[in-house]
């Protein structure tokens, strides 16, 4: 195996799953957004997508917090620091193999 | 990788215009000028009425941005959120206060430039004309941040139009300013008003909420 490709082995696992790299790529652009939004966006069941949520809470990338706006129950999900570090770093590396394998 | 965030990124942020209700206040917000440019013209400088909505044009202005700010996130708390969801953008970075700072110096250059183009030919009611190109860059500058909402472009149009038509048809400054932001008020009433339509009847209620 080639260094280049022995380097996508060091991925975050948690983030490379698609489901969970489209969540928190989605989070990333914005400060917060709650559970229907990002349902709508990512286009997964409520169950697919609490399960995925619960990964990515409980590593510490997101935080859900049970609010509301107005009269409405939401429940809003934002990146943590932890999160975002973690994002930018899985970016870097996929950026870098795309860079060396052209 | 690059090109698929920003599209994310981009869909994210054309989120806010999808049901028009931003638009409809901001119609408002040109009817609400409109009038106020109308009244002081039938009303003139003179009366106390009229010297009153002078020198309360800036409480006026200001009180309609606020109570605009206030009545979208009322509407979309109501309308949007429990149809499509809840969406908090994250404060404006400096490159975006900075996009701002140079989209004002633009739109005054400009103003400025028309309006010493139309007093030295004194051809046209220039304070209309330069309402009109200030206010289509300020949309057309709106859709680029946008990212893609095509209907600013008409709107900007419609500015343009609007603005260039008024400054040579002759009537009072008062009432031609009246009229530029009353129409551009009704373009946008009736943008903001079709998308709302669309965006209902694409997104009905959910039977029970998704927030899980």
């Amino acid at each position: 195996m080639s260094d280049d490709l022995r380097g996508l082995n060091d991925l975050d696992r948690l983030i490379h799953e698609p489901a969970r790299l489209l969540i928190v790529t989605i989070l990333s652009t914005v400060e917060s957004a709650d559970f229907l939004f990002l349902q709508r966006e990512t286009g997964l069941t409520k169950g697919n997508l609490s399960a995925h949520l619960s990964k990515l809470e409980d590593a510490g990338y997101i935080k859900i917090e049970k609010t509301f706006k107005g009269k409405l129950p939401l429940t809003v999900c934002k990146l943590t620091a932890k999160g975002q570090k973690a994002y930018a770093g899985y970016r870097q590396q996929i950026q870098a193999f795309m860079d060396k394998t052209g | 990788m690059k090109d698929e965030t920003s599209q994310i990124e981009q869909r994210v942020k054309r989120y806010w215009y999808t049901d028009g209700i931003g638009e409809l206040m901001g119609g408002g917000m040109f009817l609400l000028l409109g009038l106020y440019f109308s009244a002081q013209q039938y009303l003139g400088d003179q009366s106390f009425v009229g010297g009153l909505l002078q020198s309360g044009f800036v409480v006026i202005f200001i009180g309609g941005v606020f109570l605009g700010r206030w009545l979208v996130n009322v509407l979309k708390a109501r309308v949007t959120y429990p149809r499509t969801g809840y969406v908090e953008y994250r404060a404006n970075t400096g490159n975006t206060i900075l996009m701002r700072v140079l989209a004002a110096v633009v739109a005054m250059t400009v103003a400025m430039a028309s309006i010493f183009v139309a007093r030295k030919f004194d051809m046209i009611d220039a304070i209309v004309a330069v309402s009109g190109v200030i206010v289509a860059i300020i949309l057309i500058v709106k859709q680029g941040w946008s990212f893609g909402v095509g209907r600013f472009y008409f709107l900007s149009a419609a500015s343009l139009v609007f603005g260039g038509i008024l400054s040579v048809s002759g009537f009072a400054r008062g009432y031609n300013l009246g009229m530029f932001y009353g129409l551009m008020g009704i373009a946008f009433a009736v943008s903001g008003g079709l998308t709302l339509k669309r965006y209902l009847r694409e997104n009905p209620l959910p039977a029970e909420s998704a927030n899980e």
